[in-house]
């Protein structure tokens, strides 16, 4: 088993998606915990996303590695859900970058941590308005609502969004979190965000924190 | 000698002394509080040129910068090749909806490029800044980066894969980017602007790897200024941590680099005297920690940090944010003021 692991883990670092996809299914043939496998490949995400911080590797290999950890979550996924269905229900969340701004890579990263942290997450794309944002949480049930803006021209819808909820009367039923590159924890705390994650893995930490809390 | 704030900007770009530090806004620099009070506003002030420079002018009547520039958004170049804008209301700048061509297709030069989406006004709003200020006060046409201009024709996230994967695939979109940049930029100088601005912000290494900056964005940029050389200087923004690229950027032959304060100015203009490049560095109020969020205080301290670090022209480190106040870029210019410049 831990050679599957390792070639799964292989794939990402590769941002190889079509290794990644077949080590998946191999994983399945072999019986793997889909849980242990998903954390195989967010291993090799994670040693990504640290060489990435040193700018060892950049933008392009993370999101060739994205897709990679997407087609091997695709297959895995059937199985997940299989082993999700003895356990708990898994917390549904609305993603997305808000409307104005189409910077989409920083917003998959959050999205794919938070699936393999097990958040059911249901990602709204980029340009995202506020009605948009409420709309889709109420569709899925969301507790949570994450909303990235990376311009120093767009941060401002974030506030918009929390503003919108606010008036909507529905402020309380959702946790907001923001995020992205112009966003600071100041920022998050002036506009009354309930999160400010700074980035993907502390997005999910915050997450499951705010979660227990409320 | 009298001295003005086209003759300093363009004095300091060349490496020379001057009465006191230039301060300008490298990128767009307009604000909720500055459409109130030159009472021109987005979105109208994206297409309509009498509103276009009644907006930019505010830079030197209102804000008191030595220079001026247009437009406010990126998208010009990508519209006129036939991108889907979304309009970003008052509020906001236009975004792209959809790409004008999908990854692979042929990217099919408009013949009357000049002539479509919002060119012609920023092209007329350059020649009223130059015909109203264009005595005292520097008029900037700001252009997308062919590298940039190539990435919004078929979306950025296909193009940076792509880069990495195939970046052959990208070079007709490099190439077709870089004509329209050369055509766009000329039309530009002979509108009357005094200088150009070239914004390359997706050749960013918080995009690209230096190597790809160097095979991918560096040799467009150089072609673009080859073409425009001699009748105009031209400013090369990029964003980000651009330390390792520091070199490349200066060998297009540009005639300065504006740059964010995530790079160290002084090491760079270290490693650039012992090459033996002379190109000045541009920079680096931050815009969201000092001008948005800070103090007039705490500005005028990244003023003086940045004058510390060596740049030769104030400016903040990319796009002001709209929400930010006067006082404060009018505190940024003030402390400028107050800094001797010996070139």
């Amino acid at each position: 088993m831990a050679d599957i692991l390792n070639t799964l883990k292989q794939s990402i670092l590769d941002f190889d998606e079509e290794a990644a996809e077949a080590a998946a299914k191999e994983a399945v043939e072999q019986g793997v915990n889909p849980v242990t496998a998903v954390g195989a490949l967010a291993d090799g995400l994670n040693e990504l996303g640290e060489a990435f911080e040193k700018m060892e590797v950049f933008l392009p290999e993370i999101m060739l590695a994205s897709d990679a950890f997407k087609a091997a979550l695709a297959v895995l996924e059937p199985e997940l859900k299989k082993a999700n269905q003895e356990g708990k229900k898994s917390i549904p969340v609305v993603i997305g970058t808000v409307q104005g701004d189409v910077h989409q890579v920083g917003k998959d990263m959050v999205a794919t941590f938070l699936t393999t942290a097990g958040f059911d997450v249901h990602d709204l794309g980029v340009d995202v308005s506020p009605s948009r944002f409420l709309e889709e949480a109420k569709k899925y049930d969301a507790k949570i609502i994450a909303a990235a803006a990376l311009m120093s021209t767009t941060r401002p819808v974030q506030k918009d969004l929390l503003d919108f909820l606010e008036a909507k009367g529905v402020r309380d039923k959702y946790i907001v979190f923001v995020g992205g590159g112009v966003v600071t924890q100041d920022w998050a705390t002036e506009i009354k965000a309930d999160g400010y994650g700074q980035d993907a893995i502390a997005t999910v930490e915050l997450a499951k924190k705010l979660l227990h809390a409320a | 000698m009298e001295w003005n704030g086209k003759k300093r900007l363009l004095t300091a770009i060349e490496g020379g002394a001057t009465d006191r530090m230039p301060v300008i806004s490298v990128c767009q620099y307009a604000t909720y509080e500055l459409m109130e009070a030159t009472g021109a506003f987005w979105p109208e002030a994206h297409r309509d040129a009498d509103k276009m420079a009644r907006l930019s002018a505010g830079g030197a009547t209102v804000l008191g910068l030595d220079a001026v520039r247009v437009p406010y958004c990126q998208t010009v170049e990508a519209e006129a090749y036939g991108a889907t804008i979304k309009d970003g209301g008052q509020k906001h700048i236009p975004s792209i909806d959809r790409p004008a061509f999908a990854l692979g297709e042929e990217p099919k030069i408009p013949q009357d490029f000049l002539a479509r989406g919002r060119i012609p006004a920023v092209i007329e709003a350059i020649r009223i800044l130059k015909a109203e200020l264009g005595e005292k006060v520097a008029v900037m046409g700001s252009l997308v980066g062919p590298f940039s201009v190539a990435a919004s024709l078929v979306g950025i996230a296909p193009f940076l894969k792509a880069s990495l994967k195939k970046p052959d695939s990208l070079l007709p979109y490099l190439e077709a980017a870089t004509k329209t940049a050369i055509q766009y930029a000329k039309a530009m100088t002979e509108a009357g602007a005094d200088i150009l601005v070239i914004e390359d912000m997706m050749a960013s290494l918080d995009m690209i790897s230096p190597r790809a900056y160097k095979k991918l964005a560096a040799p467009y940029e150089k072609q673009v200024i080859e073409a425009v050389g001699g009748t105009a200087p031209v400013i090369l923004h990029i964003c980000g941590k651009l330390d390792a690229v520091m070199t490349y950027i200066a060998e297009t032959g540009v005639s300065a680099i504006s740059v964010e304060s995530a790079v160290d100015v002084h090491a760079a203009l270290e490693k650039f005297h012992e090459a033996g490049i002379r190109t000045p560095i541009l920079g680096a109020v931050h815009p969201i920690h000092a001008l948005l969020e800070g103090t007039e205080e705490d500005v005028a301290a990244a003023v003086r940090k940045s004058s510390e670090d060596g740049v030769s022209v104030i400016s903040p480190d990319c796009a002001v944010a709209p929400a930010t106040t006067i006082a404060n870029i009018k505190a940024m210019a003030e402390a400028a003021k107050k800094i001797e410049n010996r070139g």
